[in-house]
């Protein structure tokens, strides 16, 4: 039987302004009908790229050098691109990452499906059928993907929906055309720990229902193992192991697929930090950095009805902790971070920094106090901005805050990289050239170039890849105790906050529904919504989907 | 929807109040007696009380300004020394033909301008990208007054293709008044010929009031064609086996098309404005030069009626705007 796509010792080179860099670096990669294959990689290790070639959406400027791609036995190696009209979309199609960017705003769910069901139609040209024969295939489709109520979804925004729903859209697209192959780029890695597990039933049981031929990537190894069979690891451009996933994962051939294994947080695991406080037995009595009382934000709609997205929160991060803010999507983790700075101005309450209260100032006093707290933003790719080189975003906390000559700055600038293990040479660089692991790094070093005492993480390793967010971590841990500062951490992810916090709190609906040292919690959970939460944790942790 | 249009037309009347109460202190502000100003030079002090006091320019600046905002609101603009006719009956009678050069203008600079910007950010740092690059920074850099002349020079002196100045030639009768646009009532009326006649008249002064508009409708629909062309939800569009066309012109085009709104709305006020020079060089009888020839013989009032009719029409053009975003992009309209 011959492969339904064959990628034969394929490469592919990006000309840049210094010259071609070498992406794909000789790709053979085979599948047949019905195969669930996964491609794991990190960031930057060319899956995208590879997936998107076989769709021939490849970056711009991209050059085939050698090898190529077949697809049903018909070379598409360099298809012209009217060609690609009776393939893209209708045999291979794909599914992205992000359900928040993949869907054009402005126009209604039912037209955007009927779009694409419209432009198929006309590629087989057959004539493009009635509107109310596309309305009725759509909101099969969208049936088809578990969505309730898909008459009324016909005529809704993509606004209106939440992140679940909206790759669940995103996957009526692409089955629209029936596809031979689909493609799926991380379809989890921008959704809740419970909407993940939603999405990876979902293509599961398409793929039984539908007999799909599904080619997932990811850099979650947990969320390939529950779709594909065969598995395919990726680093800088070449394919260094793959086979079933079963045996990959039990037994890992290659140095970085034994690297990326071992760097997966484990939920069940009890954090070093544990045993080394059990070794010191008297623990230092520390003072309160940080204390909230009673903060409570309401948002007010134009329609005059009010929403609580924080509730009345009192809490204490004493010196020197990392102090863990867990909860869902929604549930007001970001909002408490961003009043603890006061970047979103509180209904109610007091926020008490190092013994002042800090909720009535304004103006010079504010932004004074401002040095001693930094914040870390979620995804690095958007808190850099991306006209301002490395040295210059380093820089700016210091030309705001200080009176620094421009020579001492960028002097400041050098040293910071260092701390956060980058080359010097970075600051002259610009934020696209860097990978995401490598920006958070850079964020990192703007937020401690003040000095300051307490840093806010706002999910800092979600937008990054496992490997990535073990390193990470690792250099949050050691940067603590270097320069003596204080975390408040706030995650989804469970296994990352046992791993490293040593208090607490867990959020639903805006409220503090148990807290305390983060192991008591884990170990034995008092309230029953912390139960559940740890529960569906361990049920989608990437680690203990390694054990199928 | 509803609701938003209302609260956007409650907007439109304070800012109007703010534009009355503005131009009402601008003219108080102004040096010079306004009672000695009606008097004329050779007036007795008599005279010139009797005139004060005729005016309510005795009593105080609130007192003055409640009594201004009343006429206002009666549509009471006042009347103009030299005709003596009142000044709102005049306006209405220039602002037709303003409004029409405008519109024309305003039709060249979008039916050109976005489709320009649009090829330009499809063909990115192509031929045609250069060329329009040229054109536009021409377009707002050179001055009206200036290329209305070379206009002249070339197309009506030389080449005589084109009228000069005018909106119409005496010897034509203008057609029946319906709204007051030539083009518009000579094609009611049937009339071809007239229509025919008109266009040649304003064809020449559209061109260059629509030029500047034309660039920068240009530059801010390219710029934001290739932002939005790089977006995720594009890449979604043709991974789906959309048409490249049907993206261009459709998908992206419509996210494209808010920040170019935003622009065309500034605009309009802006070739408002401009009318004064542009109807000057043209001898076009709008509410430019009515403004003009009134400020030369320190006519006030109808230069203030003038200048509240370009702040109305301004508000008016942004309020549309501001409802063309919202039956565009569907987040907005809950605010």
């Amino acid at each position: 039987m011959t492969a339904l796509l064959d990628i034969k010792n394929y490469r592919l080179d990006i000309g840049t302004f210094d010259g071609p860099v070498h992406v794909l670096k000789g790709i053979n990669l085979s599948v047949n009908r019905g195969d669930t294959l996964g491609i794991v990689g990190e960031s930057g290790s060319g899956k995208t790229v590879l997936v998107r070639s076989v769709l021939g959406i490849g970056p711009r400027n991209s050059k085939v050098v050698e090898g190529s791609i077949s697809f049903g036995g018909q070379d598409i190696t360099n298809l012209p691109e009217k060609d690609w009209t009776k393939i893209r979309g209708i045999r291979i199609s794909m599914i992205f990452q992000d359900p928040m960017t993949y869907l054009n705003p402005l126009f209604t769910i039912g037209r955007q499906i009927s779009d694409v069901i419209a432009a198929h139609e006309k590629a087989a040209g057959a004539g493009v059928s009635s509107r109310a024969a596309r309305r009725a295939r759509t909101e099969e489709l969208l049936d088809q993907v578990g969505l309730p109520n898909p008459s009324m979804l016909f005529s809704q925004y993509p606004h209106q929906l939440s992140g679940g729903m909206r790759q669940r859209i995103l996957i009526a697209m692409a089955l629209a055309g029936k596809p031979d192959i689909l493609i799926a780029d991380e379809p989890t890695t921008a959704l809740d720990v419970t909407v993940q597990a939603q999405v990876l039933d979902l293509i599961n049981s398409l793929v039984e229902k539908l007999n799909l031929t599904v080619i997932m990537i990811s850099h979650d190894i947990g969320a390939i193992a529950t779709v594909a069979k065969r598995c395919a690891v990726m680093y800088k451009g070449e394919i260094v192991e793959q086979g079933m996933t079963q045996d990959i994962l039990n037994r890992p051939q290659h140095e970085y697929t034994q690297r990326l294994l071992a760097a997966v947080p484990d939920i069940d695991v009890e954090p070093e930090r544990v045993a080394a406080q059990a070794a010191d037995a008297k623990p230092a009595k520390r003072s309160n950095l940080l204390e909230a009382i009673d903060l409570k934000k309401v948002y007010r709609s134009q329609s005059g009805t009010d929403f609580t997205a924080v509730n009345s929160i009192s809490l204490a991060v004493k010196t020197g902790e990392i102090f863990g803010v867990v909860g869902e999507s929604g549930s007001g983790k970001s909002t408490l971070a961003r009043m603890l700075m006061r970047l979103i101005e509180p209904t109610s309450g007091d926020i008490i920094f190092d013994g002042q209260n800090i909720s009535g100032l304004s103006g010079e006093p504010l932004r004074q106090m401002r040095r001693h707290m930094q914040f870390v933003f979620q995804n690095p790719h958007s808190a850099l901005n991306g006209r301002h080189t490395i040295g210059d975003a380093i820089g700016e906390p210091l030309r705001i805050q200080t009176n620094m000559s421009r020579r001492d700055i960028e002097a400041r600038a050098e040293a910071l990289l260092d701390i956060v293990q980058l080359p010097k040479m970075f600051k002259y660089r610009y934020p696209h050239e860097l990978s995401g692991g490598q920006k958070q790094r850079v964020c990192i070093a703007r937020a401690i170039a003040l000095n300051p005492r307490l840093l806010i993480l706002d999910e800092p390793t979600s937008a990054l890849d496992i490997s990535v967010q073990a390193q990470v971590l690792d250099f949050l841990q050691e940067l603590r105790s270097e320069l003596n500062l204080t975390y408040v951490f706030i995650s989804h992810n469970l296994a990352v906050i046992r791993q490293i916090c040593d208090h607490t709190i867990v959020m639903k609906r805006g409220e503090i529904v148990e807290q305390g040292d983060t192991e008591q919690i884990f170990l034995s959970p008092r309230e029953e919504y912390t139960k559940a939460l740890i529960e569906s944790g361990r049920k989608t942790s990437q680690a203990a989907n390694l054990q199928v | 929807m509803l609701t938003f249009a209302f609260r956007k037309l409650l907007t439109l009347v304070g800012t109007m109040i703010g534009i009355a109460a503005l131009t009402f202190l601008i003219t108080n502000v102004a040096p010079g007696d306004p009672a000695r100003l009606v008097a004329g030079p050779n007036a007795t002090e008599d005279m010139v009380a009797t005139i004060r006091t005729e005016y309510g320019l005795d009593k105080s600046l609130p007192e003055q300004f409640i009594v201004y905002m009343g006429e206002l609101v009666r549509g009471d603009l006042g009347t103009s020394i030299v005709t003596t006719r009142p000044v709102l009956e005049e306006v209405m009678r220039y602002a037709p033909a303003t409004l029409e050069l405008v519109f024309v203008a305003m039709f060249l600079g979008i039916v050109i301008g976005v489709p320009l910007g649009m090829l330009s950010a499809v063909y990115k740092d192509g031929p045609l990208d250069q060329v329009t690059r040229i054109f536009s920074i021409s377009g707002v850099a050179i001055p009206a007054f200036w290329f209305g002349i070379l206009l002249q020079l070339m197309f009506s002196v030389d080449l005589e293709w084109l009228p000069v100045s005018g909106r119409l030639p005496l010897v034509t009768r203008p057609p029946e008044f319906v709204t007051g646009l030539l083009l518009v009532d000579s094609l009611i009326a049937g009339n071809f010929s007239t229509f025919w006649v008109s266009l040649q008249h304003i064809i020449l002064p559209a061109i260059v009031l629509s030029f500047p508009c034309l660039a920068s409708i240009l530059r801010v629909n390219r710029a934001e064609m290739i932002e939005v062309l790089q977006s995720d939800y594009i890449v979604a569009a043709r991974a789906h086996g959309i048409s490249s066309f049907r993206i261009v012109a459709l998908y992206a085009l419509k996210n494209a098309m808010l920040p170019t709104l935003a622009m065309i709305g500034l605009r309009f006020g802006w070739m408002l404005g401009s009318t004064v020079l542009v109807e000057t060089v043209f001898d076009w009888p709008g509410i430019g030069l009515y403004a003009v020839s009134s400020a030369l013989s320190s006519d006030f009032k109808p230069v203030v009626g003038v200048t509240l009719m370009i702040g109305f029409f301004f508000i008016v053009a942004n309020t549309l705007v501001d409802l063309a975003y919202a039956w565009i992009d569907p987040r907005l309209r809950k605010a």
